[in-house]
């Protein structure tokens, strides 16, 4: 018989194996534009339907799941840290507005969490480089940022309620 | 409800218009001199407007190889045998408006105003 927890740990698994999956497949796509960080973010949609199903710890649980075991497929060591910056970042700023918004304005939350990503890999990136200069970037990070972390936003807001019924259903967890 | 999303629409849209037209609207210094970082220290040093015929420069560092193409007023990255090649795909620069970066390798590519 299922106990609540293991359902929990289960559910858990899986959407860090579903971020995962997302994250190699997305690195599989070349970045449009020659910015340093330019990317969809899609796997931030698991890390903020996490954060509004299961909580904020469990969301950080999985992020850093998910950034241990795409180091394994992914190789490169500089590649894991950026991704660690713009990830616990992210994660930071978007446990904190959480709260602020209401379902319907969960999307506000995606875009505050991707420029919070972006921000981050800026960050890690002249910390890295030891160069002031990138900050010409920053505009370029923060609109990418808006219009992806929307998109994213989207995706998570019709999954929450999808994922939260379809618990239900199952007895909650 | 409506009020709240379309306000943050419009913030988004603002702000992210207004980060685009930054670019477009400030021109960065002509190129004169280009200097090329690794690790933030100056590795190389070109004088953009003295070169007449284009000329390549290898660099080579612990993290990698970069071909540094130095033009009349421009400077790119020809090739470099990182996996992201963005610095090879991001073309050449002609002002001080954004640095050429290759993250693996730690380059920095920037023109002086």
């Amino acid at each position: 018989m299922t106990t609540v927890k293991t359902r929990k740990l289960v559910f858990m698994a899986l959407l860090t194996a579903i971020s995962l999956v997302i994250w190699v497949i997305e690195a599989q796509i070349p970045a449009p534009v020659p910015v340093p960080g330019v990317k969809l973010g899609l796997a931030s949609v698991v890390t903020l339907t996490a954060m509004a199903l299961l909580g904020r710890r469990e969301a950080l649980a999985i992020l850093l799941m998910r950034v241990f075991l795409a180091s394994v497929f992914a190789g490169s060591f500089s590649a894991i840290l950026f991704s660690l910056a713009g990830g616990a970042l992210s994660w930071a700023v978007m446990a904190a507005v959480l709260g602020l918004f209401d379902e319907k304005q969960i999307w506000v939350v995606s875009v505050l969490g991707a420029v919070a990503h972006n921000a981050g890999q800026l960050l890690a990136a002249m910390a890295v480089t030891k160069t002031a200069a990138l900050i010409a970037y920053a505009p370029a990070l923060l609109c990418a940022a808006i219009i992806t972390g929307a998109f994213t936003g989207a995706a998570a807001a019709a999954l929450i309620p999808a994922l939260r019924r379809l618990n239900d259903r199952r007895g909650g967890q | 409800m409506k009020h709240k999303t379309l306000f943050f629409v419009i913030l988004f849209a603002a702000i992210a218009a207004a980060s685009g037209a930054y670019y477009a609207l400030s021109g960065g210094g002509a190129g004169v001199t280009a200097n090329v970082y690794v690790d933030g220290e100056l590795v190389e040093r070109f004088d953009l407007t003295a070169a007449v015929v284009p000329y390549e420069v290898t660099v080579t560092t612990d993290y990698g190889t970069n071909v540094v193409r130095v033009s009349h007023g421009a400077v790119e990255v020809a090739s470099a045998d990182c996996d992201e090649q963005v610095c090879v795909n991001q073309g050449a620069i002609h002002d001080s408006l954004l640095p050429i970066v290759c993250l693996p390798h730690h380059l920095v590519i920037e023109i002086e105003e």
